[in-house]
């Protein structure tokens, strides 16, 4: 009996190993789940099974193996925050440039360093040469989870803290180590952690970039849709070692370069239309090609921006900023459909959903009014940026831009634009006291730049040439949006359009030949009516 | 006797549970997402109940929901909507069941139940429909 039960034991024994090894072996097609996506699952990593106590401890652990990412980062516009134009000669980049959204990074680092890829710019102080403060996680997270609240430098939250302090609001902590062990390629969430927030909020800057592009339909982005093609950002912006390509300090208006092919050593920008479709993309309608000698693709297939449901920010007033209720609080005031269009802090907006784009001529020259440039007109309009292009130069295409106006603080003595101190819980920031006086000596004694003590406000314009959200060819323009009277490219010159174009000596001659002809025929007709020859009735009836 | 089968047992549960978590499904909220949005939000929509974000729900009470299973107050159940079989019923229209029609039912309920727990009023980040 005894040896009965121990066969039995031994055979269930034997059963579980069969089913284990069955389990750990499987054919292909039962074949166990696994990331498909990379060859290395980090969970398994010691280096990565501990805690972290701080964010750079895990850089730290990823140099460990990757010893050269951080060195590559720091070559890059990501860690650099500035570029040198090697057309214009403009030093531009964040760190110094002006824009007409929040203004300028200049004394207000902690805030505007939280979508730095790094850790701790809290000042101009910070090291740019130190290892451990790259941020490996904002680029590779794949949670969802990994977040770097403003006001903190770029840090993330490891524990459950109030923020802002004394707000009462308590951001929870990550589990950075979770973090860590889940590591895996950039995507359109962790891209879009930075760019579909810039200038303070969902879709405020870019208009073609928001939090709808994270999981998109195929109506609002043929190329990124979710069930469909599911390009990630870096499908287009292929990065090489860690540098990422597109700029819209140097973008590619008009690529002649064609497709980029596998095994070609190819220096040209890969995140344009024609490096994958060429520049004669229309195989059915071959006519459609012609345009692309004079239209960028943008133009007809992004018919309108910020379709995602996320409204864009088209206008920002700061000249009315300032204002408070009877108790001397702040106000917020809001749209019907609950959108901020005020704000104490920060003025009067005026916000966009599917939005035409204007357009104009391009050639990929991009320059900007920089902190120490002149405002010779301050009753004009200033551009924060100028697109350089013109119909005769070879080099431009009409491009689809967003073009975002509003009103900033200028120095109507030294004739620059100002740099506040906005953010910040101290008494000179703005945000926070709503007095311009304090808040730009502040910014401007930060940025090392002179201050006359007077503050006007002058209009500006900024640039942005539109070339996400990129609709199916059904829902691409068609010829009536442009040829016509009013059309679309009503106020763009320079170029011959038929239907909206018209020569009075070419309509008078066409005109004239079409009346000619008319009366040609009536007359014609007439002379033959009139010499018709009538039958004799004698020769009807005897046939 | 009684060691020899306490034995086997204990051997049998060691492998069963080495087994499983060797295979431990790591789900994938971002398909979870896709899945809420493209299958589940566009039958919604068209529903008298109209959309059901997942920040309209705690993280336990999306765990409580997913564990009993019942859709539509118990008419049927919410993995139906998740199976092999509902999705071929729907590929034809629907791109998110065509582009998932192969994933096994347990791991697409994984998947979603990731993406409602992250995205819960409560969650890592409270999630809207679109």
């Amino acid at each position: 009996m005894k040896f009965h039960r121990l066969v039995l034991a031994g055979r269930f024994c034997l059963l579980a190993l069969t089913s284990l090894l069955m389990t750990s072996s499987p054919a292909i097609g039962d074949a166990k789940p696994l990331k498909l996506s990379t060859t290395a699952d980090h969970s398994k990593y010691k280096e990565l099974q501990r805690e972290f106590s701080s964010a750079p401890e895990v850089t730290k652990a990823c140099l460990a193996c990757h010893t050269e990412a951080a060195g590559q980062i720091h070559r890059t516009k990501h860690w650099r925050w500035e570029y040198l134009n090697p057309v214009s000669g403009q030093k531009l980049g964040k760190k110094t440039i002006l824009n007409n959204f929040c203004i300028s990074v200049a004394s207000n680092y902690s805030a505007c360093t939280s979508c730095h890829i790094g850790y701790g710019w809290k000042d101009a102080s910070f090291d740019f040469t130190s290892e451990e403060n790259v941020d490996c996680l904002v680029c590779h997270d794949t949670t969802g989870i990994y977040k770097k609240p403003p006001g903190l430098a770029g840090n993330p939250v490891l524990k459950d803290t109030e923020l802002p302090p004394g707000s009462g609001k308590i951001v929870k902590g990550i589990d950075i180590a979770k973090v860590a062990q889940k590591v895996g390629k950039s995507s359109r969430d962790t891209c879009g952690s930075c760019h579909f927030f810039g200038g303070g909020g969902d879709g405020v800057k870019h208009g073609d970039l928001d939090s709808s592009l994270a999981a998109p339909v195929r109506e609002l982005d043929v190329h990124m849709d979710a069930t469909g093609l599911d390009f990630t950002c870096a499908s287009c912006h292929k990065t090489s070692s860690h540098d990422v390509a597109g700029s819209r300090y140097t973008p590619t208006a008009m690529d002649k370069e064609g497709v980029h092919i596998r095994g070609k050593e190819d220096k040209s920008n890969p995140a344009t239309c024609v490096s994958c479709h060429d520049n004669a993309p229309h195989k059915k309608e071959a006519r459609l090609n012609q345009h692309a000698s004079k239209l960028a693709c943008q133009t007809c297939h992004i018919p309108e921006f910020a379709r995602g449901g996320v409204a864009t920010k088209m206008q920002w007033d700061w000249s009315t900023a300032g204002e408070r209720d009877a108790e001397g609080k702040q106000i917020v005031r809001k749209d019907e459909k609950g959108r901020i269009i005020y704000e104490s802090r920060k003025g009067s907006f005026v916000l966009g959903e599917n939005v035409k784009p204007e357009y104009l001529w391009f050639n990929g020259d991009v320059r900007y009014t920089l902190e120490s440039d002149k405002i010779e007109n301050a009753d004009g309009i200033v551009r924060i940026n100028s697109l350089g292009g013109r119909p005769d130069d070879g080099k431009s295409l009409i491009w689809p831009v967003k073009v975002f106006r509003g009103a900033q603080p200028y120095d109507p003595v030294n004739k620059i634009l100002l740099k506040p101190h906005t953010a910040g819980n101290d008494d000179t920031g703005y945000w926070k006291n709503l007095v311009w006086d304090k808040a730009i000596a502040t910014g401007m004694r930060d940025a090392g730049l002179p201050f006359s003590g007077q503050v006007g406000f002058v209009k500006t314009e900024m640039f942005w040439p539109i070339t996400h959200m990129v609709a199916p060819k059904e829902k691409a323009l068609g010829c009536g949006e442009c040829h016509r009277d009013n059309g679309r490219l009503a106020g763009v010159t320079g170029v011959y359009l038929p239907g909206r174009d018209a020569s009075k000596l070419v309509d008078t001659l066409g005109w004239g030949l079409v009346l000619l002809a008319a009366v040609g025929s009536l007359g014609h007709g007439l002379m033959r009516l009139l010499s018709r020859r009538k039958p004799q009735g004698g020769d009807m009836k005897n046939g | 006797m009684k060691s020899a089968s306490s034995l086997s047992a204990a051997v049998l549960l060691a492998l069963l549970g080495s087994s499983l978590s060797a295979n431990a499904y790591d789900a994938d909220w971002k398909r979870g997402r896709i899945y809420y949005r493209s299958v589940c939000t566009s039958c919604h929509v068209a529903m008298p109940i109209g959309t059901v974000n997942p920040s309209a729900k705690t993280m336990a009470e999306w765990a409580s929901y997913l564990q009993a299973d019942k859709h539509a107050k118990g008419k049927d159940t919410v993995k139906q909507y998740l199976s092999k079989s509902y999705r071929a019923s729907i590929k034809s229209a629907n791109k998110a069941a065509e582009k998932f029609a192969d994933v096994p039912d347990q791991e697409l309920f994984d998947d979603l139940k990731a993406f409602v727990t992250k995205g819960a009023k409560d969650g890592d980040t409270p999630a809207t429909c679109s």
